[in-house]
């Protein structure tokens, strides 16, 4: 089943994500503020790219918001995401949104709001301490 | 009370003043060093400079015993943070973020933000007053309640001018709170004072009984 996922930040996670939906057939639109980052992105059929502001629920709207079934906020700011991701989450209903939080402390509060978050350092600071075991 | 005011810009520098003249405790946080090195020679010691939205650093600043709250800064998505990780990490009583973009409102109302002051808003309230000649400057609107504070002038043809306030027969759910001679004089409603012409009067009204409450102050008809 394909699905339609909007993805607001289009540095390495953003791009990478956008890729590999692609690639399983979903569909993507992707903002970021500097259409510098889209070189990231090979051109697609599914893609739609767009410069703007994720935070602005005008931005979100005009892009399509309305119509996605999946948002995710990669941008390298905590704020911008948070912001983004629960302006999906709240104003625009979307069920399923996943946050980028880079700070740990910060990522325990939104689960406890009911955000999903991932936070790449943990993740590779999981994996080290992994590495490191063996 | 204890004060932490996140972003030492234009507004935030202003209203640490404001604060600490007025005997309040003050915490000012500012990230960017340059903002803050401005602000160092006026605020000294209760100046941080660091991220006011970060977990440790709001820590530092005693958040846990702070009453209030207050960002400033001129980035939504930075006031929305440090006012959920007050609220929600350091369980502070009341959070204010000043909103850039007024789309943001009811979200940050939503997500917990107790008071959200719309700079956008406030200056364009005050421009269609100017613009259409609508009675009423809305003050402030009141969180919780689906009222605002409102201010006018009484005009000086009004059946109430030299009337007691409490012969003023306000719609329901309207709140008289205050009335201000023209010469700055304030006039306490519990003293019952008699209206004059160009009077300001302050009261609390919900948006759909304004219609009344300018008849009321005005014996005239709005709209």
């Amino acid at each position: 089943m394909t699905r339609h996922v909007m993805i607001v930040g289009c540095g390495r996670l953003g791009a990478t994500a956008a890729n590999a939906l692609l690639d399983r057939g979903d569909r993507v639109t992707i903002l970021d503020t500097d259409a510098e980052n889209f070189r990231r992105l090979r051109p697609r059929v599914r893609l739609s790219m767009y410069v703007g502001d994720g935070t602005s629920h005008e931005v979100l709207r005009r892009t399509g918001i309305e119509s996605v079934e999946a948002f995710i906020a990669a941008t390298g700011r905590d704020t911008t995401n948070a912001l983004a991701a629960q302006s999906a989450r709240t104003t625009f209903g979307i069920e399923h949104v996943v946050c980028r939080i880079n700070d740990p402390t910060r990522s325990e509060m939104y689960e406890r709001l009911g955000l999903t978050t991932v936070n790449p350092n943990q993740l590779l600071i999981e994996l080290v301490l992994d590495a490191m075991e063996q | 009370m204890y004060v932490i005011v996140v972003g030492a810009g234009k507004i935030g520098f202003y209203l640490t003043r404001e604060l600490l003249a007025a005997s309040h405790e003050v915490a000012l946080i500012e990230r960017d060093a340059y903002v803050s090195a401005n602000a160092a020679e006026e605020f000294g010691s209760i100046l941080i400079t660091s991220d006011g939205t970060e977990p440790t650093v709001l820590s530092d600043a005693g958040a846990e015993r702070c009453d209030i709250l207050i960002s400033t800064t001129g980035q939504d998505a930075t006031n929305l943070t440090a006012c959920q990780v007050a609220k929600y990490s350091f369980n502070v009583p009341k959070t204010m973020a000043v909103v850039t973009d007024p789309d943001h409102v009811p979200l940050f109302r939503a997500l917990g933000v107790d008071v959200t002051i719309s700079t956008t808003e406030l200056i364009l309230s005050h421009v269609e007053e100017e613009l259409t000649g609508g009675p009423f400057v809305h003050v402030l609107p009141l969180r919780g309640a689906s009222s605002g504070i409102v201010s006018m002038r009484v005009p000086s043809g009004s059946p109430v001018v030299g009337q007691p306030v409490s012969r003023i027969k306000l719609p329901q759910g309207t709140l008289l709170t205050a009335v201000i001679h023209k010469n700055g004089e304030l006039k306490p409603v519990v003293n019952d004072p008699e209206l004059a012409a160009d009077d300001a009067i302050v009261a609390i009204t919900p948006p759909e009984k304004e219609d009344e409450l300018w008849h009321a102050l005005t014996g005239e008809a709005w709209r």
